[in-house]
């Protein structure tokens, strides 16, 4: 048989030739037949190898895949600051763009607040009274004045120092001191 | 930005806001603002001697102690000193060594003024003087008590 009879018959035993003459040659011709089906089980044979080759591949790339997975899962966090530092590498980005927001709040806020508190009121840690220049001052106001058992004279003293108001008094019996 | 990060930021921003806006809103009587003046009290015994003498402690008095009526006496002693933070309308005792006195802060006038009411008692319990005055801060008050035998018991106090 020649070598474009046999071409023939493989490329029929493939499904890409439809020709009634080399179909009626292998019906009448066993040898033509076997060659044929041998060519068929061929082309199963290396159909069937590349499926598994291509299944096996399939599986490699799973396996490497759930290697990975595997390498970077991490024990469940299990203690409470296991919890808070797991809560905040998951939320790192909401926490700092907290933070800075909260920077940047905080910056207005002490620019813009009121420069400080009503000076005489004293908070914990706040300034004392606010002493005026002695031009400024005024003569100390007497607004009651009750010296039982003796009588009183009020005397103003003024120097560079400021006011300064006496307050003297002198008992009836004046036997005791204050 | 997502839901949760614009969560994040409204909690920051409210929670800078309140701790900003609070101490602006405490008043003169919020309970975290306490109104309190501080105030010094000096007691004195003044006396005559052969020499003028005054307590180095007195320094801050002692040009108003050179001068009329105070010149009556020469000799100047401190016998005690207190310093006394004084809350509003609370009495507050000065230890004296002659005698007792209380201090109460009525108010504060003007945010530099202070009225002080003082009340003094001899040291048999008898009251010499109860009074009430709005003196400027760094401003002196004195009280003087002669005595029988030609010396003086007297208090100062001035606020800040």
């Amino acid at each position: 048989m020649s070598a474009k009879s046999d071409l023939e018959l493989m490329e029929h035993a493939d499904g890409e030739l439809d020709d009634a003459d080399v179909a009626a040659r292998i019906e009448r011709d066993p040898e033509a037949r076997a060659k044929v089906d041998a060519v068929k089980q061929i082309g199963e044979l290396v159909r069937g190898h590349l499926e598994l080759s291509a299944d096996a591949v399939h599986d490699a790339r799973f396996a490497a895949m759930w290697r990975r997975v595997d390498d970077q899962l991490v024990a469940p966090a299990t203690g409470l600051w296991s919890r808070i530092s797991g809560w905040i590498d998951r939320y790192r980005g909401h926490v700092i763009t907290g933070a800075v927001s909260a920077g940047a709040v905080a910056a207005l806020a002490l620019v813009l607040r009121p420069s400080a508190p009503d000076i005489g009121v004293r908070t914990r840690g706040g300034g004392p009274i606010q002493v005026r220049e002695v031009a400024l001052r005024a003569t100390p106001e007497i607004d009651s004045l009750d010296t039982p058992g003796g009588s009183s004279t009020v005397i103003n003293l003024d120097d560079e120092d400021g006011h300064t108001t006496v307050i003297w008094v002198t008992p009836e019996d004046t036997v005791e001191g204050i | 930005m997502t839901g949760r990060r614009w969560l994040a930021v409204a909690a920051g921003v409210l929670s800078i806001a309140i701790a900003g806006v609070r101490p602006a809103a405490a008043g003169p009587n919020d309970a975290r603002g306490e109104v309190t003046a501080s105030c010094e009290f000096f007691e004195i015994s003044a006396k005559t001697g052969d020499k003028p003498a005054i307590d180095g402690e007195l320094k801050r008095v002692e040009k108003k102690l050179k001068k009329p009526p105070f010149s009556t006496w020469n000799q100047f002693k401190l016998l005690s000193h207190s310093q006394k933070s004084l809350a509003k309308k609370k009495a507050e005792v000065i230890g004296l060594k002659i005698g007792s006195a209380t201090a109460t802060l009525v108010e504060i006038v003007d945010k530099s003024k202070v009225r002080l009411t003082i009340a003094i008692d001899d040291d048999k319990g008898k009251q010499v003087a109860t009074n009430t005055t709005t003196v400027d801060a760094g401003d002196f008050m004195i009280y003087v008590h002669p005595l029988a035998n030609n010396e003086g018991h007297l208090l100062s106090w001035t606020c800040n």
